[in-house]
């Protein structure tokens, strides 16, 4: 059975997708100790069975807001097979934000481009195969509310899955300055072997950047927190 | 020094990352997307309405029209059902021989509720009135305006939704400040919304602006509502400076405005009727039973207070009470009456004009009697700042968890009214 997690902005079709997929069918309950909304659905195609998992719906991935963490969180610890990325193709700068911090997760993506329709009316026009070439996943253009595009989004699914080359991650460059700090910090938190199994050591090394709380925290706790520190001293005057 | 993470280590850093992811979003988009986006008929709205200078006068003007329309066309229906209640009043102290019953039908409940009552239909414009800025979309502009200029003064953008909802009732305004996940900003919100005048407020700016500030009673009244915006700000502002516990800086947040729309009127008259009828059930519960015991307090002991000729209400119970308690507020300018309004105000604020309607105080002369026009004003500043209701000091404790914060609350908010009066009286008497 493939996991796949659905995950996309507020308002971007998200439920209206994870109808399509699963035919409506859900298991709703809470995401554990949280209020927060959990849902969980089955869909088969070609004979894989595939379970989905609706994330809540999110701008972003930081410790601020139980949402985000819960998604992000899920991510991370889980590690679905697949994560269904649904991003609006008539409000692409905004949805990206979302998709370039997956990508930092080294989650397996798939791209849905959902609003196909609405970003034509626009007189938009959106090169979906260059789009996929520059981030390394699938891009999926799809309109849930007629239900165009589910089953080449379900065949990307299940490819992506057997495929698993963890998408390649396209590493991209914050400014030499900044990689090199990120690639600095990196090194550091490969050390702590616990830690660097857990989570994306690249990802570690941008969210204590960002000064994320959870982070923070778990970096309190490591072994690697001093020479971080160390570090962090004798840069803070370069960086700014 | 030295073992800590800090924020200050990498402060800035954070901006500076999100500037450069999209700054790659943009070198993507240029090599992905073709085709001018069209501007559709809600963003080029929004360029005018949100402007950066325009935006906060859009928001005070669309304000102050939602009170000359509340006012004006309100102001012959509430004149109608004054006159309806006297005559009932009147109706029953002639056909009610019972002499007690009498007056507690009379004075009590007709005067007393029926003082209230006459501010349905200004409650019930009112909320007709931001229905329509609510379903238009403009309510969601509206905060994001408002919250631009909070987000640089330090406070959290999250704030101002809750505040909004505040203008309505506090009680939901507070319930709303779950969205926001950071504790300390939620509670800075949740201590700072009971300045947000809520309709409850109305009648009381009705009933003494409408007496002592004759043509300027809309912009008495729209006077308040923009006072409670701006001590919350100053407020939170100086808890932010003086408590530890607020230190830090407010984590950005990304709010979805919804196109604009055309509002229909179905829909418009049922969020008006769903707010307001939560106004009639309340007077037909808490203020009427308060109002049942503020008569019993305002006519017994019977004997004393009926000896003469007249009734004599300074002779009564809450006669005493509010001799008791004048000389607090003497320096305010309001006399005993007004003390025991603003006490049993406590319970909630309809209850102000309940008891002076009980006192017998409901004609614009009988008010002027006891405020001058800037004692008026004092009296409704006060009114606006000091403690909402009891339910609100319930849903504090409820959503902060803690006596400390709750009694906090009662207490800033006392002290506050009561500068804040003084200023108005100590200004407004130099002015003369």
């Amino acid at each position: 059975m493939i996991r796949v997690a659905l995950i996309g902005n507020p308002n971007v079709g998200k439920s209206l997708i994870f109808n399509n997929l699963t035919g409506g069918k859900a298991h709703v309950g809470n995401w554990p100790g949280k209020t927060v909304e959990k849902k969980v659905g089955e869909c088969i195609y070609k004979n894989v069975k595939m379970e989905i998992i609706d994330l809540p719906g999110t701008y972003s991935l930081t410790a601020n807001s139980i949402d985000e963490l819960i998604a992000r969180d899920y991510i991370i610890k889980e590690k679905p097979d697949v994560v269904v990325d649904i991003v609006d193709a008539s409000n692409l700068e905004r949805n990206l934000y979302l998709t370039l911090q997956l990508l930092e997760l080294e989650a397996n993506i798939v791209i849905a481009l959902n609003k196909f329709d609405i970003a034509q009316d626009m007189s938009l026009e959106i090169d979906c195969g260059k789009l996929s070439n520059l981030l390394g996943v699938p891009v999926v253009p799809t309109v849930a509310t007629t239900m165009e595009g589910m089953d080449e989004l379900k065949e990307a699914i299940v490819r992506s899955a057997m495929e698993k080359k963890k998408s390649r991650p396209i590493k991209f460059s914050y400014g030499r300055e900044i990689d090199e700090l990120i690639a600095r910090i990196e090194k550091i938190v490969r050390r702590d072997k616990k830690l660097a199994r857990t989570y994306p050591p690249r990802w570690i090394a941008i969210k204590v950047l960002e000064a994320d709380e959870e982070v923070l925290k778990m970096i309190e706790k490591s072994p690697c927190k001093h020479d971080i520190i160390n570090l962090l001293k004798v840069r803070k005057w370069a960086i700014s | 020094m030295g073992d800590k993470l800090e924020e200050s280590l990498l402060e800035g850093v954070e901006t500076l990352l999100a500037e450069k992811r999209y700054e790659l979003i943009g070198r993507i988009l240029s090599q992905v997307l073709r085709g001018e986006k069209l501007l559709t008929l809600s963003d080029i709205i929004d360029k005018a309405l949100l402007n950066k200078y325009l935006g906060i006068p859009v928001f005070l003007s669309l304000w102050w029209a939602l009170f000359r329309f509340t006012f004006d066309i309100s102001a012959p229906l509430s004149d109608l059902i004054d006159i309806l209640f006297g005559k009932l009043g009147e109706a029953a102290s002639i056909y009610i021989s019972n002499e007690q019953l009498a007056s507690l039908i009379a004075d009590g409940i007709i005067g007393g509720l029926g003082s209230v009552l006459v501010f349905i239909p200004p409650i019930f414009f009112l909320f007709f009135g931001l229905s329509i800025l609510e379903d238009s979309g403009y309510l969601a502009r509206a905060a994001f305006v408002v919250d631009r200029a909070m987000y640089k003064l330090g406070l959290h953008g999250k704030s101002f939704i809750p505040m909004l909802i505040g203008f309505g009732c506090n009680i939901p305004g507070i319930m709303a400040t779950r969205t926001i996940a950071e504790e300390k900003e939620r509670i800075l919100t949740i201590l700072v919304n009971p300045l947000m005048s809520c309709s409850a407020r109305l009648p009381v700016y009705v009933f003494i602006g409408g007496a002592v500030l004759g043509g300027y009673a809309a912009a008495g009244t729209y006077s308040m509502y923009i006072l409670g915006i701006v001590l919350a700000v100053l407020l939170a502002l100086l808890f932010k400076r003086v408590i530890p516990y607020f230190k830090g800086k407010p984590s950005p947040f990304i709010l979805e405005l919804p196109m604009y729309a055309r509002p229909t009127l179905r829909s418009t008259v049922l969020h008006m009727w769903e707010r307001g009828v939560l106004f009639l059930k309340k007077a037909g519960t808490i203020i009427l039973l308060a109002t049942v015991v503020i008569w019993f307090l305002s006519a017994y002991p019977w004997a004393a207070v009926h000896a003469g000729e007249e009734p004599d209400i300074r002779a009564s119970y809450i006669g005493l009470l509010g001799h008791k308690l004048e000389p607090i507020f003497r320096p305010l300018g309001f006399d005993w009456r007004g003390a025991v309004a603003l006490f049993f105000g406590f319970v909630a604020k309809e209850v102000v004009v309940d008891t002076f309607g009980v006192l017998g105080i409901s004609s614009a002369e009988d008010i002027q009697q006891i405020f001058t026009p800037v004692t008026g004003l004092a009296f409704m500043a006060f009114t606006l700042i000091y403690v909402p209701c009891l339910a609100t000091i319930g849903i504090i404790y409820r959503e902060t968890n803690s006596w400390k914060w709750t009694i906090f609350s009662i207490i800033y908010e006392l002290v506050l009214a009561y500068i804040v009066s003084l200023m108005i009286v100590v200004i407004g008497g130099c002015l003369g």
